[in-house]
């Protein structure tokens, strides 16, 4: 349409609906964006001015920083742990619901955790896991096993935090999943039945290509979201104990409002973002290709 | 094997809803069964108090009020600009329509903790806010205001995304007529495009309401020193100390449980409008 066949004022209306996205993207996207930068490149002390120290910081992060290291490892154990066991449970989760009776009701009580927020997720685990009192080493305890120290043994909290977060997650993307299946046609399942296909092979020639674009958007999704998740940490072990589940966003965090060195946290939190991008790109080429 | 599917799903709602269980006992235990040896699970006698004393004890009615202000008045705003902006790029054809499209789709995968530090600045040295100077110095900027907690997240780019599928399944000739009839643009927007996204409106609605609700990291970041704008999981999470003591612990599961119901409600409530595969309109 052109302008001129509008009414009067129908070339300009698009700016008037579009202002506040465009006054939004310049001072909460490109604004930030690029002061995220421009700190990266100084030391400062929010007391004062930033000083400008060049590469400085990426270079003391990546070469000297132990912590920063070890948080990075801790980022990828994290996020993939939280990928590799979340998505195919969610997966697996939507193809039981979509052949359950009363799958409506399945489905809220798996959307139970995605509706509470993260600091009740946190603490409510934080009994539940409990060394000594929490429900769980307590039933393990009438069983006659001695459960592990879920949350003060460092490498028990890394399996405890992705845990967790599986099951913090699994409704959102089961849900996504269970909209892609909801879309396959019924009539290509009679279809195969009638040519007397078997339910393992409709499932891996019918169904799985059909959801392949929700794999991939949940898989990569998933992967982004666990490598800059740290509210949870946070609430939950404080990246403790003893750093064992001190992730890059969270380290970030805490450099600018704990320790406020607000260049080294500005370095370390595009690092991750950079790592996060490059990552996503292979993952989303490697899924693609191989259809 | 159908036993074995509906055992399966049993066990996993049983994992899904055990937390929660846990939280509504606990809450209920008293000085009592915490204190005796071994301590008791299940309360001897449930401490229904405990709900009121959380809002005598805690300054619950604070974050209780705070939480609704700030939900609501982002989810007015994200659904208002959502809405607008979502129209305009599906239903007016100009020159950068695809520029802004790919503005929208590309903010979307910018990690939110890359923003957290620079906002934090951008809010703090806002020109002539809180005392500030043209320049931005000498006061504290919008720290400390409802502002800082709600003006980051004015503009949703998912619902923006969102918005803009379903105005793009409105058939233009709608549009067409209305304009030969002489409606203003404003007036088409308002009077006929949108209730024709009632949907779409909900659950965005539904969404914002959630997510907002549930907010935590930047709140806690903007509000630490200013407990009058505290939110629910805010408060609770900064008052940590208050519930170190053994006894103390059943308050603290109250007030968790006080957070977590209002959106349950709110969802059950409104579900019935939601559509349920718009998460995977991102998908198609």
């Amino acid at each position: 349409m052109d302008a001129g066949d509008g009414p009067v004022g129908a070339g300009r209306a698009q700016w008037l609906f579009l202002a506040p996205l465009l006054l939004f993207a310049v001072v909460f996207l490109i604004l930030p964006l690029g002061f995220s930068i421009y700190l990266s490149f100084t030391r400062w002390n929010p007391l004062g001015t930033p000083s400008w120290v060049g590469l400085r910081q990426f270079e003391y992060l990546l070469t000297r920083d132990d912590d920063f290291l070890r948080s990075l490892v801790n980022t990828f154990i994290f996020a993939f742990g939280f990928v590799v066991i979340g998505v195919p449970l969610a997966l697996g989760l939507a193809f039981v619901f979509s052949r359950a009776r009363g799958k409506a009701v399945w489905r809220q009580i798996y959307y139970l955790p995605q509706l509470t927020n993260i600091v009740a997720i946190a603490y409510l685990w934080q009994f539940v896991l409990d060394d000594r009192y929490g429900v769980i080493n307590r039933m393990l305890g009438l069983v006659g096993l001695r459960g592990p120290d879920w949350l003060t043994d460092p490498t028990m909290a890394m399996v405890s935090v992705v845990l967790v977060m599986i099951w913090y997650d699994a409704g959102k993307n089961m849900l996504i999943f269970s909209a892609a299946l909801e879309a396959v046609d019924q009539d290509i399942y009679d279809a195969a039945n009638l040519d007397g296909a078997t339910a393992w092979r409709t499932l891996r020639s019918i169904t799985l290509p059909i959801i392949r674009p929700a794999f991939i958007f949940v898989t990569i999704t998933s992967f982004i979201t666990g490598m800059g998740f740290f509210a949870l940490i946070l609430a939950m072990t404080g990246g403790g104990p003893r750093g064992a589940t001190d992730v890059t966003a969270l380290y970030a965090y805490r450099m600018a409002f704990e320790d406020l060195r607000m260049g080294r946290a500005s370095a370390a939190a595009l690092i991750l973002a950079a790592v996060i991008g490059v990552i996503a790109l292979i993952q989303f080429r490697a899924l693609r290709e191989r259809s | 094997m159908q036993i074995l599917k509906y055992g399966l799903l049993s066990l996993g709602a049983l994992i899904m809803v055990l937390p929660f269980a846990d939280m509504f006992i606990g809450a209920l235990r008293g000085p009592s069964d915490v204190f005796a040896n071994p301590p008791r699970y299940l309360p001897a006698e449930p401490q229904w108090g405990v709900y009121a004393r959380v809002f005598r004890d805690l300054p619950m009615g604070t974050w209780f009020a705070n939480s609704i202000i700030v939900t609501g008045i982002i989810t007015v705003l994200q659904v208002s600009t959502s809405t607008m902006a979502g129209y305009a790029l599906a239903k007016y054809d100009f020159t950068g329509r695809a520029s802004i499209f790919r503005l929208v789709v590309g903010a979307q995968m910018f990690p939110f903790f890359l923003f957290i530090i620079p906002i934090f600045f951008i809010l703090r040295f806002a020109p002539l806010m809180g005392g500030n100077d043209v320049a931005g110095q000498g006061g504290s900027g919008l720290l400390g205001t409802y502002t800082a907690l709600c003006l980051p997240f004015a503009v949703t780019w998912y619902g923006v995304f969102l918005m803009r599928q379903f105005f793009m399944a409105i058939p233009d000739d709608l549009l067409e007529a209305a304009r030969l009839d002489g409606a203003s643009e404003y007036r088409i927007f308002r009077s006929i495009m949108l209730p024709l996204v009632k949907p779409a409106i909900a659950t965005l609605t539904l969404f914002s309401f959630v997510y907002h609700w549930n907010e935590f990291i930047w709140t806690m970041t903007v509000t630490r020193t200013a407990p009058d704008l505290q939110t629910l999981p805010v408060g609770i999470y900064l008052l940590q100390g208050a519930f170190e003591d053994l006894d103390q612990k059943a308050l603290q599961q109250a007030a968790l449980a006080i957070s977590i119901l209002p959106v349950i409600v709110v969802f059950l409530a409104l579900q019935r409008l939601f559509v349920g595969s718009d998460f995977a309109s991102g998908v198609k």
